[in-house]
């Protein structure tokens, strides 16, 4: 059983990686809410999405049907941390 | 190593291909059949004068003058192809093998929706025009032309217009960092920019005027900016006359780029065509010069042959302007075949945009790389549910490995079609190894060695894999370096480590059967996510970072990266600096605005030491060797040895697992 991450860890984990790959300590502030979408407003195109959620399989062990990759479920800090944290594999991190 | 072919070409297709009617070709005039393709690549070797001769007359291109003799000198370095003859890449390239005013020529997409169809005609109208309007302004022979241009058929233009008067042409990209530009720009002293004044990238307008201003700035030896898409604003008020292409276009009612009788003046065929930059582990990049015969031949040899372009092909490489790909498939217009260009993100408006391109063109030849296709792979796009594919005839990859689940990729989700993995670079414009269209395809392996080119496996004596050498001359290799008077650059970076054959700087497997396997780069240059990078430019952006004393960046395989590795920097720290996550993104920030993303490393780490040889040189080999987690093979060259357990049992460097 892995440690479940709050809200405000999994949003810092996903801000962290966004720096870490693209905006390079610009991220929290390119994020100004969490209902904002990423696609349209540059913080993510469709090549980093795919990064991210490569990365988040790894990160929580979980696979994510590539048919659920959609704005519904990911064009935003909010839509990502639900979809994750609801996903049935989701066990957080191995602590 | 699989067994059983990927994919088998049909046989009245490959009977009916260039490369069979050329091999015909070549059995009547010896009056014997070959036995088989290896026997046919052996003659083209062992008798590379006359294989280069018949092709020269088979392919029927526009030249003037004595083919023979057709090369002079028997060693690589030195030797000269065709000295007796004179041509006009441009005028070449125009004729597309004959083709009509009517026949389509380029047509160029945008992320904005523009489209722009040319004709031959049309094209062969606007180069000789703005060619015209050029040679107003004095551009010829012996002068060199710059561009940061969009990839679309005003850069196209303009390419074949300058190098159509004599002038060498050097093209980069909008998104390239400044430092870059400069650092290969500032050597070759050009007389004319063309650019554009703004480019798209994921449905965002950049505006490029300040960085062409810093350009400018850093470039006393121009003359005249010619702004590409009438964005003058962007170029206006830098201290030159600035003029647009269809400016050019105007000053001349007809066109003038010809000699009178409407011909283009021919040069000889070592005359200056594209500098293209290389980056090694050290110094500045290298410009490379290409000549105007050794590029069209060796291209002509590629598309008709190999890859079996002609005029009912629609060849889509996806490309910018300062890839080698990019005057790869320029030439392709050459051979008759349709060019489609797209401008921006691979990525938008869709997430599957380019296989819509495909599509919407009825592209039968598309050329893309591992990491494009990793990425559909991983995001779920299979392009055969969403797009009509009808046209497609097969994929082309480069860039680089081609690995095995890629291949399978392609058949389940695009289309069982060939799969033509190619291999060569920026060193040589072409390829040393790729495809065949009679040949089978085996996953993970190009098809075959290139017609002509005596490509061997160098040994290890040590046990290690083979490296890619070229043992006999050929007409692509580039006339030299621009900068480089005495060659002495360019014997060090082919010719020094294995004298007399050209060392390529890869890692080579060449199967009995004549397929190729490349393993990876044998120097310290980088190929990382597809893109060769060379760490001397990270190097030198790391100058101006006090907190490092010095710093390593190497490859580090991870199966999950498209193209099986990523980027480790390693650092030794100044006394009293720490590797804090500041540092680390001003770092990366500094490498993605200075150089490009594709110089951002995935992993930084901070280290004691790294390895160097007795004579003090850094060891690059024994830090990758160290960061892929091996005890490099010969510690005792290292003058301290401790470094390697240090970086192997690092714990930022743990190695990736496979997914």
């Amino acid at each position: 059983m892995g440690k479940h991450l709050t809200y405000d860890e999994l949003r810092q984990l996903i801000l962290d990686w966004l720096d870490d790959h693209y905006h390079f300590g610009d991220a929290a502030t390119l994020v100004r809410n969490d209902d904002m979408s990423f696609l349209d407003n540059g913080v993510l195109n469709s090549l980093g999405f795919v990064a991210l959620i490569v990365y988040l399989e790894d990160l929580f062990r979980i696979t994510i049907d590539r048919k659920a990759l959609s704005r519904e479920n990911f064009d935003s800090m909010r839509k990502i941390i639900t979809y994750v944290t609801n996903h049935p594999q989701y066990q957080g991190v191995a602590s | 190593m699989s067994e059983v072919p990927f994919f088998v070409p049909d046989g009245e297709v490959a009977s009916r291909s260039r490369m069979a009617d050329f091999q015909r070709f070549c059995e009547g005039r010896l009056g014997r059949p070959f036995s088989g393709w290896l026997d046919f690549h052996a003659w083209s070797v062992r008798d590379f004068r006359v294989f280069w001769r018949w092709l020269l007359e088979w392919a029927g291109l526009d030249v003037e003058g004595e083919a023979d003799p057709v090369c002079v000198g028997d060693e690589c370095e030195r030797a000269r192809f065709f000295p007796g003859l004179r041509l006009n890449y441009a005028a070449s390239v125009l004729a597309g093998a004959g083709v009509g005013d009517d026949h389509p020529a380029v047509i160029a997409e945008d992320e904005t929706g523009r489209l722009e169809r040319l004709t031959f005609g049309d094209l062969r109208e606007r180069v000789g025009r703005v060619a015209a309007g050029l040679r107003g302004l004095g551009i010829g022979p012996g002068e060199r032309v710059v561009a940061v241009a969009r990839n679309d058929e005003r850069a196209v233009i303009a390419c074949l217009a300058a190098t159509g008067l004599g002038a060498a042409w050097s093209s980069v990209p909008p998104d390239l960092g400044s430092d870059a530009v400069l650092a290969r720009f500032r050597p070759l002293e050009p007389s004319v920019l063309f650019a554009h004044g703004h480019s798209y990238y994921q449905g965002v307008r950049r505006p490029l005027r300040e960085r062409l201003a810093g350009l400018v700035a850093a470039l006393p030896s121009l003359r005249t900016i010619v702004s590409l898409d009438g964005d003058t604003a962007a170029v206006d008020g830098l201290g030159l006359p600035v003029t647009t292409l269809a400016g050019l276009a105007s000053m001349s009612l007809r066109p003038g780029g010809q000699e009178e009788g409407g011909s283009w003046r021919r040069f000889p065929f070592d005359h200056p065509l594209f500098i293209l930059f290389s980056s090694g582990t050290t110094g500045l990049p290298k410009c490379i010069v290409h000549g105007a015969g050794g590029t069209l031949i060796e291209h002509v040899k590629e598309h008709r042959l190999h890859s079996d372009f002609g005029p009912r092909d629609t060849l889509f490489f996806h490309t910018s302007t300062g890839w080698m790909m990019w005057n790869w498939q320029l030439s392709a217009l050459a051979s008759g075949t349709t060019v489609v260009l797209w401008d921006g993100s691979a990525t938008y408006p869709e997430p599957d945009q380019l296989w819509r391109v495909v599509s919407r063109h009825r592209v039968t030849v598309f050329g893309t790389s591992p990491a494009y296709l990793q990425y559909c792979r991983d995001a779920g796009i299979s392009p055969r549910e969403r797009v009509d594919l009808a046209a497609l005839r097969a994929v082309q990859s480069t860039g680089s490995i081609l690995f095995e689940p890629l291949y399978d990729f392609v058949r389940d989700h695009v289309k069982d079609v060939l799969v033509q993995s190619i291999s060569g670079g920026t060193d040589i414009i072409g390829c040393f190894v790729l495809g065949h269209p009679g040949l089978p395809v085996w996953r993970g392996e190009s098809q075959c060695v290139s017609l002509g080119l005596d490509v061997r496996e160098q040994r290890d004596p040590a046990g290690g894999p083979a490296e890619l050498v070229c043992a006999n001359p050929f007409p692509s290799r580039p006339v030299g370096f621009f900068g480089d008077p005495d060659g002495s650059r360019f014997h060090e970076a082919y010719f020094a480590k294995n004298p007399g054959v050209w060392t390529h700087g890869d890692f080579v497997r060449i199967h009995p059967r004549g397929s190729v396997r490349i393993l990876g780069r044998s120097d310290g240059v980088l190929n990382v996510r597809g893109i060769r990078i060379g760490p001397a430019e990270i190097y030198a952006i790391l100058q101006d970072f006090p907190e490092i004393k010095n710093a390593l960046a190497v490859e580090q395989e991870d199966p999950r990266s498209p193209g099986g590795s990523r980027l480790v920097l390693l650092v030794v720290l100044a006394p009293r600096a720490v590797l804090d996550r500041p540092l680390t993104l001003r770092i990366k920030k500094a490498l993605a605005q200075r150089a490009s993303m594709n110089h951002v490393p995935d992993v930084v780490a901070d280290v004691p030491d790294l390895p160097v040889t007795h004579s003090g040189k850094l060891s690059e080999r024994a830090a990758r060797e160290a960061a892929n987690g091996r005890v490099p093979a010969n510690l005792a060259a290292l003058r301290n040895p401790e470094c390697i357990e240090a970086i192997r049992s690092h714990p930022a460097l743990a190695r990736p697992r496979p997914g």
